[in-house]
């Protein structure tokens, strides 16, 4: 339902950014130079862009489902497994020549409404990607896995309760 | 088999491509198959087909911050000093924070 609006709104402006484009040398469009070669974005340089556009939203508290959260924190142990791996948790994307598809697991903060958090993500992923590859994001779809609770922070630190304790050892 | 020029032009792109400031290094590439071989090492991230008719293939490791197709442009301006008409297949393998804007590494 929200994801209807830009993915109509994107494939009707592929006319019109095709002349706007067009003219000022066709910054948008990446695989069409043929006569000068040909480039190509990694599908990483995607998942990274679409990783820091969502963990920029307030009230996203991290990315990634329990199966791909530990295999997040096993991949930043492996050599080559890169320092961005943190950013790339919870992200899969597919990508074309002209066109990218994210797909995004997220874990939201409690106190959130996950309906406008959604929105709010997808619109800053499209406009990130779309911004700064070039290509078409023709959807973002979003997994809410779990949801962080603020106690849950507390938990391993229950000193509140434990401050009085040494005045009755005494 | 690589001539001798097509060795040095491999020289010479590396260091108009490691000029530009959008650039963070050399990549191997997808496949790790962008290099050129030289007698004593091998240069990551640029390969001359000795077939002139060919594109020059070159991947690189962006700073994250300005859009990819402007800096692609710029660079691709670049070996078009050196290069003239002749085709760059350019590949971006992958995307690290800029040296100014750290907080987007988390």
């Amino acid at each position: 339902m929200t994801s209807s609006t830009p993915v109509s709104t994107s494939a009707a402006a592929t006319t019109t950014a095709a002349t706007a484009t067009g003219t000022a040398g066709s910054p948008a469009r990446l695989a069409e130079e043929t006569t000068q070669g040909k480039t190509t974005i990694a599908a990483s340089v995607v998942q990274k862009i679409a990783g820091i556009a969502a963990r920029e939203i307030s009230g996203v508290h991290s990315m990634g489902g329990g199966i791909s959260r530990t295999f997040g924190a096993i991949r930043e142990r492996i050599p080559g497994g890169g320092t961005g791996a943190s950013n790339i948790a919870g992200v899969q994307v597919e990508v074309g020549e002209k066109q990218a598809a994210v797909d995004l697991d997220i874990v939201v903060e409690y106190g959130a409404s996950i309906v406008d958090l959604a929105r709010a993500v997808r619109r800053n992923v499209i406009t990130a990607v779309e911004r700064m590859t070039g290509l078409e994001v023709i959807e973002v779809n979003i997994a809410v896995n779990d949801i962080h609770l603020p106690e849950e922070d507390d938990q391993p630190t229950p000193s509140p309760a434990a401050v009085p304790a040494p005045s009755r050892v005494e | 088999m690589s001539t001798p020029s097509d060795d040095d032009l491999a020289r010479t792109l590396v260091d108009v491509v490691t000029a530009d400031p959008a650039v963070a290094r050399l990549d191997a590439g997808l496949y790790g198959a962008v290099a050129t071989l030289l007698p004593g090492g091998r240069l990551v991230g640029v390969r001359v087909d000795p077939d002139p008719a060919r594109p020059v293939e070159v991947a690189v490791v962006l700073y994250l911050g300005a859009p990819i197709p402007t800096v692609v442009a710029g660079l691709r301006a670049r070996l078009a000093r050196v290069l003239g008409d002749r085709p760059v297949d350019l590949t971006v393998a992958d995307v690290v924070a800029g040296p100014v804007d750290v907080q987007v590494e988390i």
